[in-house]
Parts: structure tokens; sequence; C-alpha cells
């Protein structure tokens, strides 16, 4: 634990400290222009690795905060003759309201269309910063000086350290920040919105957020960037900008603060080394020697598809032999850098920083963080009493899509503390019916009342804050969080300091009660060892019993199991069994919907069968199972008779 | 206000958001089948292009020219296919994006150094002179292209429609796991789509270069013009591109002319966003329900 | 050696170690790729051609030696930020005798205050924006170790204006690229204007983008409003669509802008449309004095071409050189300081392949630029395009030059 933290800890204050020394060492302008440059190119990418590393989207749109927090911090210093820090903090402020406003629209947005949203943005920033010529001064650009800061001004290396010292804090309040429920949050809307939603945790707030911060560092740099530059242009901050930026994050490493400084470095360093012809005959040189014995190994081990690992031997080839055959590489320079960014995004999907950081692990057998103590289960989950209060009341529930009556017209309740089972055979619309009751689906008419209080209709979170909480058919886990941060994300009030407190790295005790609430469900579905999996990497039966302490962890009221039993081998099955049956002593009421008629008479007090979107009986499941219209339901009808799905 | 100038304004623009269309329809025959689009198209375009103009200096007739070009644009198509897109559809990553951007990186470069950094003339057999109907001035390239952007996707709409590999097409671009179990081979349809996408992109090339001169920049800004066409008309939409780019051409035309030339491209990017707000799988997208 | 290269490893400074003391070191700096880069390319290889000559010839003579020229090269990509970074790259190599080279008036104005800093002398070539040079006057610098070798907008614009006042236009349209070079042409023009007594109206400013391939709009604007002529003020393959256009709505006006419109992908995509267009010129690829021909066929030949990219930009590069060499050998030093105070007082006359240069730089003097401006008004002619070249659009103008050169 203590070498842990020596380690990294150590590893970022040395490097600092490193960086801080330079301009002693060396007086020389252009080494300082180019660490200038590189700190404010950190905190860039930086801000852009929390839209595209953490909430998995393609944003092309951090060259224009970075454009338009520049133009800002410049007109707040000539227009209203702010300070350094204050033109700063215009910058800042301007790319967080502008990247808030610009999520709005983008936050419905995926891929493709993610991108072309962030896209447009820019381009229309563009124009803007072009056409403004009264206040920008328009293409002709718009000239500036260095303000002071408490009546400092600063010289060169003096701005290289302001530089530094914010990059430092940026760095520390991203990592307070990541370590947080927000880095699980944003991590988790990427891998499954859905699940997110309904394990009460808003994806609407948390892209928000992410994005207006993301944007917000854009800003800043920006700021410094004016600052540094001293003169600026609309043209600068083009698309151009940003494929050279979104190379940078993805070469240096996604997810990663050391991935993002290291694209930084790598972007502004990599045009000046190529210049010099020896040096690139060596970087080239390196590459392929490097290609072809970690291709070559991972091609012997079978660890690596073929393609993957010859490949990038293919592309360093080419730039060997290219490297000979041309006259003049600087000519060839985009080819060059095409080619190793080609290389490095097949071979090392991880980029470079993400392939270091696991090797370096290794190395210095750096063990992972120690956990908590688990908590007492009773004090995550209290005993609830049951009594004979109805839980959840259906009224006349429907839900069409198009001419398709997927639910038509459940009425049902169900009672406080009880298993209640839901079943029928495929296509009978139990999914949809709790598909509609967890908000997933708006009803097309109906009411859903819980305890006695109508749900929100067509929201997972609404529904999910209001004490509903379920498991997906098709798994919908947060595969790149580890199983313990699955369960963590969901955990009901378990976080209320605010956000600037978090930065500050304020929220470390509470995080660690979290923790040992979590590893409190994890050890109740027998998952306590494998806590620091990912949940990708769990096993099939594990990631089923993880969904449902990550439903537990929502505290509800009632918790839904879609099939929670589908596709288990026969000990997982019984394990599941047990389960069931702990959360059911704590008073939990459950809707469970299953296949398996023996789980389903094992467990549950009451069993709803539908069919045709329609409930066709009703009582212990011993009584339906004898029950005449529900066996013609299962068994079905010849094709060319009529379907007699009520009686 | 002349009632002359304003016809002509919009059909200028409108034909030049049919090039934007043509463009488009290359992004949405790779989209339908693997979610996934080449963000190095315009540099298909460009590189399409060039080496169809080598064909010509080396002496190739306009007939053979076509087919060659054409080839080409499906070879390249394969190997971006091949290099870019595979793995990462395979790793269920996205890392398409970058790898494609990558490519065109690469492509522009080695156009750049081959061909030269200079913008050419591309000789055709149709006159550049003007024509006018109605007191609207449209040149003979100009309806070449219009036709050419009709041809083009009307054969590859019948092709998917009416052929067995068509219809294979169609199918994995519907489900792509159903597709798989009543065998057809998905990885076979989404090289097909590139293919395709590649011939596409030559097809643009070689309509569009004597209207807009080649060079290694000539699709660079095209590029995000069709990009905004492909995604707001819906990536599935087939010829709903083509009703978005005359909409975004004439839009264009317009701004330009009444809000002053600077802006352009404002309302354009405006609605853009907006439409997406809207409608995120585009206007004539298919909405999708959530599945959970 | 091996000391050198780790220390440029960790510094990531990377300056080409120096393998020679005994070399004049000079930088050539300009955009080599993107859009930019036929000036920027032109510019290098006239540069390179004049370099290999003279290394040809043995080189420079310093003192008691012949140093040759070691080329230092460096791709801006027309990016402002990748200037600045070469600029403070140059400043800071200690050994740097000068810079020749930048095309794009914002990499100027981003990157030129560090080598100024330093006192490291730049010949600018070919850009033109006027800002380059009045940053320093209107800043009132006392010492300035930058010149120019172009022929600056002020210059042309106000050929430009003249030429239009000559053919009695009195309504004109001026269209203009969104960049840094096409607004501040546009305000050079409306100064100029003034300056020569308002005897034009503009009836129409219209903007258009890099890359845009449609005109349409733009031109029926400038037709709408009764223009008599067109002003144009851009680089390269956008101006010849704004031909094309013309063409295309059957507007037969003439078509009057900056030097830019002489380069092939002005003309070559204009094709016939192109015709008739005018524009100031610092040199034409017309083989009037033998120097010329061997310049035009020394480039032909070395970069296997038959035609020069930006036979302006080309001129300019391998003038600039010879003016740089010259003062090197006046000064008998390779310091760049030295080398400044040479060039604001050359005594020798530089043979070039635009003219004789005689004294074209002095001292410099905050209130009146011109002092390291190399050319004036009757070192530019007006060109005009015919069949797919730039002819004199005056045979006075030709006779005049051949004139010159046979004194």
């Amino acid at each position: 634990m203590i070498k842990r933290i020596l380690l990294l800890r150590g590893t970022e204050i040395l490097c600092l400290l490193l960086l801080a020394s330079i301009p002693f060492a060396i007086d020389n302008a252009y080494v300082l222009g180019l660490l200038t440059l590189l700190t404010i190119y950190g905190i860039l990418l930086i801000g852009l690795d929390v839209t595209v590393g953490y909430l998995g989207q393609v944003n092309l749109a951090q060259a224009a905060f970075l454009g338009l927090g520049a133009y800002a911090g410049a007109l707040s210093v000539s227009l209203l003759g702010l300070d350094m820090l204050g033109a700063l903090g215009v910058s800042m402020l301007t790319g967080l309201l502008l990247g808030a406003l610009l999520a709005f629209p983008a936050l419905r947005l995926e891929g493709p269309q993610f991108a072309l949203a962030t896209l447009s943005f820019s381009a229309l920033s563009t124009t803007v910063l072009n056409e403004w010529e009264s206040l920008t001064g328009g293409a002709q650009g718009l000239s500036l000086t260095r303000p002071a800061l408490f009546g400092h001004a600063f010289n060169a290396p003096g701005f290289y350290w302001l530089c530094l010292i914010l990059l430092a804090l940026v760095w520390m309040a991203m990592r307070n920040l990541l370590a947080s429920q927000w880095g699980r949050a944003f991590e988790a809307l990427r891998d499954s919105p859905i699940a997110t939603d309904a394990m009460g945790v808003s994806t609407f707030r948390h892209k928000v957020a992410g994005f207006a911060f993301g944007s917000s560092l854009g800003g800043l740099a920006g700021g410094l960037y004016a600052f540094n530059f001293q003169y600026l242009q609309p043209q600068s901050f083009t698309y151009d900008l940003m494929v050279i930026l979104l190379l940078g994050v993805v070469l240096g490493g996604r997810k990663s603060l050391w991935g993002a400084f290291f694209g930084a470095a790598l972007i502004v360093l990599l045009p000046n080394l190529l210049s010099n012809r020896l040096l690139f005959e060596l970087i080239s040189a390196t590459g392929l020697l490097l290609a072809i014995i970690a291709g070559g190994r991972g091609w012997l081990k079978k660890t690596t598809p073929a393609f993957q690992a010859l490949a990038p031997i293919i592309a360093m080839s080419l730039l060997v032999t290219g490297g000979y055959l041309v006259e003049n590489t600087e000519n060839w320079r985009k080819a060059i850098f095409a080619l190793m960014l080609f290389a490095v995004v097949v071979g090392l999907p991880d980029g470079i920083m993400g392939f270091a950081a696991r090797y370096l692990t290794r190395l210095f057998r750096i063990a992972p963080a120690t956990l908590a103590k688990p908590s007492n289960l009773t004090d995550v989950l209290p005993l609830s009493p049951s009594d004979d209060q109805v839980l959840l009341e259906l009224k006349n529930l429907t839900r069409y899509f198009g001419g398709v009556k997927a639910v038509d017209g459940i009425s049902m309740s169900i009672q406080k503390g009880h298993v209640h089972g839901l079943i029928g055979p495929n296509g009978s619309g139990k999914s949809t019916a709790v598909n509609v009751i967890s908000g997933l689906y708006a009803p097309t008419s109906g009411e859903i009342l819980l305890l006695g209080h109508p749900l929100p209709h067509g929201s997972l979170f609404k529904v999910a804050r209001s004490g509903v909480s379920r498991t997906f058919q098709n798994l919908q886990l947060f595969g790149e969080l580890s199983a313990l941060n699955n369960v963590m994300l969901a955990l009901k009030d378990a976080y209320r300091i605010p956000l600037p407190m978090v930065m500050l790295g304020l929220a470390k005790k509470e995080d660690h009660r979290a923790q040992a609430d979590a590893l409190a469900l994890l050890n109740l579905v027998g998952l306590k060892e494998q806590a620091n999996v990912h949940a990708r990497d769990l096993t099939y039966g594990a990631q089923r019993f993880l969904e449902i302490a990550r439903a537990l962890a929502c505290k509800p009221e009632l918790l839904i199991l879609d099939e929670p039993a589908a596709g288990l081998a026969h000990p997982d099955a019984a394990k599941l069994v047990l389960i069931i049956k702990a959360i059911r002593q704590r008073g939990i009421t459950t809707i469970l919907i299953e296949h398996h008629m023996n789980i389903v008479s094992e467990l549950c007090d009451v069993v709803t069968v539908i069919d045709g979107g329609r409930v066709i009986a009703q009582g212990t499941a011993n009584e339906v199972k004898r029950d005449p219209i529900v066996i013609q339901a299962y068994l079905g009808v010849a094709d060319d008779e009529p379907v007699i799905a009520s009686s | 206000m002349n009632l002359d100038i304003l016809a002509q304004m919009v059909v200028s623009g409108a034909l030049m958001g049919l090039i934007y269309a043509l463009i488009a329809y290359g992004f949405q025959l790779t989209y339908a089948t693997s979610k996934s689009i080449n963000f190095g198209q315009g540099e298909l375009v460009m590189l399409s292009a060039f080496f169809s103009l080598t064909l010509l200096n080396l002496g190739a007739p306009y007939w053979l020219m076509v087919p060659g070009g054409l080839l080409f644009g499906a070879v390249m198509g394969l190997i971006v296919e091949r290099a870019c897109v595979r793995l990462s559809l395979e790793q269920k990553s996205e890392g398409w994006i970058l790898l494609t951007i990558i490519f065109g990186l690469l492509g522009f470069s080695s156009a750049e150094n081959i061909w030269g950094r200079d913008d050419r003339p591309f000789p055709s057999p149709i006159s550049a002179d003007a024509l006018n109907f109605f007191g609207i001035s449209i040149t003979g390239l100009e309806i070449a292209v219009a036709l050419g952007v009709f041809l083009i996707m009307s054969i590859i709409e019948l092709f998917k429609r009416k052929t067995l590999l068509g219809k294979a097409f169609e199918a994995v671009s519907a489900d792509r796991d159903a597709a798989e179990l009543m065998g057809i081979s998905a990885t076979k349809t989404i090289m097909l789509s590139y293919g395709l996408s590649g011939m596409v992109a030559a097809m643009a090339g070689i309509l569009i270069s004597p209207i807009t001169t080649v060079g290694p920049t000539m699709a660079s800004a095209l590029i995000l013009k069709a990009f905004s066409v492909a995604v707001v008309a819906g990536l599935d939409s087939g010829f709903g591109v083509v009703i978005i780019g005359i909409f975004l051409g004439a839009l264009e035309s317009l701004t330009s002319f009444y809000l002053g030339s600077g802006w352009r491209e404002a309302p354009g990017l405006i609605l853009l966003i907006m439409a997406l707000a809207v409608r995120p799988n585009g206007v004539f997208g298919k909405a999708n329900i959530r599945k959970v | 050696m091996k000391k050198t290269l780790l220390a440029t490893l960790l510094l990531g400074t990377l300056t080409t170690p120096a393998f020679a003391a005994d070399t004049i070191k000079i930088a050539l700096t300009g955009p080599f790729s993107g859009g930019s880069a036929p000036m920027g390319t032109s510019m290098r290889d006239g540069a390179r051609l004049a370099i290999n000559e003279i290394n040809a010839s043995g080189g420079i003579s310093v003192g008691t030696k012949k140093k040759k020229i070691e080329i230092i090269e460096r791709d801006d990509e027309g990016k402002n930020e990748r200037g600045a970074l070469i600029a403070q790259e140059l400043a800071s190599m200690g050994d740097l005798s000068g810079v020749i080279g930048t095309v794009n008036t914002g990499v100027v104005l981003a990157g030129d205050k560090h080598l100024q800093e330093k006192g490291i002398t730049k010949i600018i070539t070919p850009a033109a924006g006027s800002a380059s040079m009045t940053q320093w006057s209107k800043a009132g610098t006392k010492d300035v170790s930058i010149f120019r070798f172009a022929a600056h907008d002020g210059i042309q614009s106000s050929m430009v204006i003249e030429e239009a006042i000559n053919q009695k236009f009195t309504k004109i349209a001026i269209l203009h690229d969104a960049t840094n070079y096409g607004a501040s042409g546009h305000d050079d023009l409306i100064d100029q204007i003034k300056k020569q007594g308002n005897k034009l109206e503009i009836v129409a400013t219209e903007k258009f983008n890099i890359g845009d391939k449609d005109m349409t709009a733009q031109l029926l604007s400038a037709k709408a409003h009764g223009a008599q002529a067109i002003l144009i003020w851009g680089i390269g393959p956008e101006m010849a669509a704004v031909s094309n256009g013309m063409a295309k709505l059957g507007m037969k006006i003439p078509l009057i802008g900056g030097w830019t419109l002489s380069m092939s992908n002005y003309i070559d995509n204009a094709g016939k449309n192109g015709n008739g267009t005018l524009m100031p010129q610092t040199f034409i690829e017309d083989a009037i004095t033998p120097k010329v021909k061997s310049f035009i066929d020394g480039y032909h030949k070395t970069y296997n071409v038959t035609r020069i990219p930006s036979p302006v930009s080309a001129a300019q590069g391998y003038d600039a050189v010879y003016i740089f060499a010259a003062a090197v050998k006046q000064a008998q030093s390779e310091d760049t300081h030295k080398i400044k105070d040479a060039l604001e007082d050359l005594r020798e006359p530089v043979k070039g392949v635009i003219t004789t240069w005689k004294h074209p730089f002095s001292k410099w003097d905050p209130a009146n630029e011109q002092t390291h401006e190399a050319f004036r008004r009757s070192d530019a002619v007006m060109g005009k395009i015919q069949d797919g070249h730039v002819i004199f659009a005056n045979q006075s103008d030709r006779q005049r030059l051949i004139n010159n050169a046979a004194r």
C-alpha cells in the first residue's frame, strides 16, 4: 500500500520537479517554448480525455473551445482590463458555459451523430470568430500582450511555471474527480447509459457535467495559449488541429492522465523530432524493432491476431524503407506521422501509456489498492418487516408499438415482501411490462402505483429514484468498471459531498465508506474475492450475480429480476436461488421473470401468467401450473387455429 | 429583388448539394452494414480523381478511364475495410474512427508527394459552357453531375433490391446477427459495402473534378458538408441524402446572398445541430426502439 | 557526437548537430504541405537553386576561406502555432546566419517577434500582407532585423486600383478569401481607393472560404449591384472558381487582383476563362534576358517541371538568397547581426532575375517601414493571363526591364 502510493505519487512529483527545474538548467527560448506548449496541450488533452476516454464519444469541438477560451481571455484583458488570473477565469468560464450549452442538444446523440454535432459547433465558432470583426479582428487576427498577475509581469520562464502549476492543479483535481463517484458515472454511462439511469444515476447530469468540465479545461488551455503566442487567428482552431488532438489522446492512451500528458508531448515534439534525419531514422528503426518483437511474440504465442501482429510490422517497414528512398523526409511528414499512428493504434489499442502502465505495474509489482473492510450487511440493507400492504399496483396498463399490442391491459398488484413470479411464453409481453414499470418505455395508457403513489412515466432515472431497481435480460453491466465499482456506482445516498470539495480530494472518506458497503453486497452474492476484476472479465454466472448486487445497491423497495437464470449452468442456478432467498429474508419485494418452473415454484409466493399482453392466470405456482389456459398458452396451438389468448 | 437571381441561386446551390449527396451516399453504404463510416472518404475521392487523371494523361480514352477509376476506388475501399475497419469491428471498439482518419492522412500526404501540391484541371468531354434555361445558367458539367448522381444511386439501390447479393446486403443492414444465422457472411457483406462505397467515391471524384479541379485538398471542404448531409438525412436513409443535400446547398447559397458570404455556413450548422437534437437518427432515419 | 545526440533527445530541441563549423547556416521556412504549399515549395526551390549555384562555385568568401551555405528547412504548414515554434527554434540555434521565407502573413505575425528578440536576420518572402512590416513601425521598434523581399500589398493594391481607374470603371466589387491575406488585401484596397481620390464605388464586398467551389451567390451579388470590374484577393484555386463562375453566369467583366493570380493553380483551372485577368507581378516566366533564361531553365531541369508553380515566389526566393549572400560577403562574417548591418547598407549591386538590386534596404527607421522593404512600385509590373501563360500586360514594361538589365 505504501509502496503503491510512493511509486505513483512519487513519479508524479518527480516529474513535476524535473519539468519545473528545466529552465534553471537550460537557457533556451525554444526549449521553453516547447515545454510551455506541452503544458498547455497537457491541460487541453486532459479535458478532451473526459469526453473521448471516459464518456467514450468522439468529440470534435475541443479545438473550438481552445479558440473560444483564447479569444475570451484575450478580450477580457484588452476590453475589461482583467489581470492574468481574471482572464484565465473568464476563459475557463467560457468553456464551461458553452460546453454545457452544446451538451444539451448533443445529449441524445452517440457515435457519428455526436461527432457531427460537435464538428458543426466548431465550424460555427470559427465562423463567428471570423465574422465578428469589431470584436475579434476577424481573419487578420488579434495581437495582445500578456497580462500581469498581481502587478507581477511574466517573463518566459515565469509564464511556463504558471502553466506548469495550473497543469499540476488540473491534474490533481482530475485525479480526485475521476476516482470519485463522478468518474465512475462517466465511465458507466459510456458502457451502458440505460443501466446508468436504471441505477438512479442521472446520465443527463453527468454527461452535461462531463462535457462542460472537459470544455472548461479546453477554455483554460485556450487562455494560456493566447497569452503564450500573443497572436490569435480563427483559422488556428479548425478541424486540422482537432484531428491532431484526437490522435494525441488515443496515441497517449485514453482514460489516463499520463496518457493525455504523453499524447501532448508527442504532438508537440514529434514534428520537431521528424525534421532531424538522423533522429527520424533512429525512431523508425526502433519502431520497426519493437513492432517485430512485440508482434512476433504475440503472434507466436497466439495472443494477438495475425493482422494485429503483422500490420504494425508492415507499417514500420514501409517507414524504414521509405526513409531510405525518399530524399526529403520533411515533405512526407504527414505520411510518416500516419504510419506511426497506424502502427500504434493497431498494435497498442490502449495507447502507449496504457501499454506502458500495464508493463510497469508488473515490473514494479505494484499491487492494487487494498480494500476496505466490508460493512455489516444489515447496515446496508436494513431488514424491513413485511406486512400485508400492496407495494405495486398496475391498473389497466397498456403499451403499443405501432400496431403491436405488447402489453394490452394488465392489472395486477404485488404485495410487500413477496417474491412475485411473472411467467409466460416468449413474446407474451412480460419483459415489455417490466420495461414500462421501470421507466424504459412510457405506457400508452394505464396507471402504475407504488405504495399508492403514481410512478413517473418513461424515465428510468426517476423510477429508479422512486425505489424500483432492476436487472436486465441481456446483461447491461459496466464492462470497463471493476465489479466493486459497478456496485459502488449504484449505491444510493452514499455520495453527498459537493463537486468542488470532491475535486479538492475531500471525498475520500465518503468513498471509503461506500466501498465498504459495496463489498458487503458483493459478499452477499459471493463475489467479494473478485471485487477488482473488470465486469467484462467475469464469468457469465458471476456477471448475472453482479447485476443483482448492483440492483440491490439502489436499496430498492421493489427489485425486478428479468430472467436472472437465463443461460446459467446448474450450480450457478442453485446459487441464484440461495441469493434470491437471502434477498427475500431482508424483506425486499421482488418481481421475478423466469422460465425455469422449478425455480419459480421454489421461490415465488404468487405467480402471474401473461400471454398476448394480458394476464391469463394468477395464483401460487402449483395452482397456475395446473391451469388449462396456462397449459394451452405454453404448449401452443396449431398455426391454423385461432389463438385463444384470453378465456 | 429579381426572381431570376433567386432561381439561379437555388439551382446552383442545389447542384452543389447534389455533390454533397453523392459523397454522403458513400457514407451511408458502409454505415448500413457495419455501423462504421470512413472518415478518410474525402481522400478516397481525391485519390481516385488523381488516379483517373493519370490514366487520362497516360493516353487512356475516356470510356476506359471511368471503369479504371471506379476499379481503383473499389480496391481502395477494400483496403480501408481490411486495414482500418475490420479489426476494430471485431474488437467492438471505436478504433475505426481513428484508423480511417489516419488512412486519410496517409493518402493526403502520398498524393501531395506523388502528384504535387497544386490543383489541376480535369479534362472532360462535356462542355463547361453555360446553357440557359429560362434565364438560369447551368453548365453541361453540372447537368452531368446531377445525372451521374441519380444514375449511380439508382443502380446501387436497384442492385440492393433486385439481386441476391444485394438482398444479403439489406439483410446484414437490417440485422447483422440474424443474417449471420441465415448463413450470410457479414464480413463479406461489409467488404462489399466498402468496395461499393469506394466506387461511389471514385465516381464522385470523376464527376466533380472537372468542376472542382483536382488537388490534394479538393475534397477536404466537401467532405465535411457531405458528412453533415449524411447524418442529418439519417445514415440509413437512401435517397434522403438527395433531399437534404439539395436543401443544404440551396440554403447556403441564399444565406450567402442575403446575410453576407462570410455567414454562408452558419444557418446550415445551426439547423443541423437542432435537427440532430430533435431527431438523433436523422430526418429520414428510422427511429430505433431501445431494447434491453 | 553521442553526447550531443543524448542531449538533443533529452531536450527535444533537436537542432541538427553542426558537422562543420565553416558553413553558413540559412533556414528556409514556409508551408511545404497543405493549401499554400505551391508558393512555399516554389520559394524554397528557387532559393535552393541559388544556394546550389553558390555552393557549386565554392561558396562565399569570408575572410580567407570560402564557406558553403548549409540549408535548414522547416515546414510551418501555414499554421501560426508551428510558425511560432519554428521561429523559437531558429532563434535559439545560436549559430544561424539568417532566415529566408514565410508565405502566410499570420505566420509572420506569430513568429517573427522571436527572431526580432534575438536580432536574427530574416528576409520575408513571398508573404505580402502589409502587417508583416507595419507591426514594427507601429510598435516604434528602434532596431529591426526583419526585412521584406516581396511587393507588399500596399504596392499591389495601389496598382490594382490604378488599373481600375485607368480603365474608367466607377463601380467595382471586391471579392476576397476569408483568410488573413484576403482580409488585409481588402483593407488595402479600400485604403488605396481613398488615397487615389475616391473615384471608385464599392458596390459589393463578398467573401469566400478556402475550398469553396461554388461562387454563384457572391458573383450574383456583384452582378445585381452593377459591378463593372471585380477586384479579387485570395490564393489559388478558389479564384479559378470565381473565373469559371463568371463565365457560367455570362459576366464579361474584368478580374483584377493580387499577384497570386499568376499561380498555376489559377491559370490551369480557370483555363480560357482566365484570359485577360490582370495582376501585379515582380517576375514573369518569360526568358527576356539570359540570366532569366538560365534561371527558368535551371528550375525546370532541377525540379523536373515544365512550368514553375509560383514563378514570383521562386524568383523572389532566388534573388533573396543572392542578396543575403552579398550581405555575408560584405560583412565578412556569418554573424547574423553583422549581416543585418550589411543588408541595411549593401554597397555592391546584386544581379538578380527580377532586377539588378541596388541598395535594396536602408537603415531601419521606425517612422518609415519602407526602409526594410526591397520592392518599390517600379519593381512590379502588371501581368496578364493569356492562353495559360502570364505575359506582360504592357509591352513597355517588358522593354524597360530588358533595358534595365542591359545597363
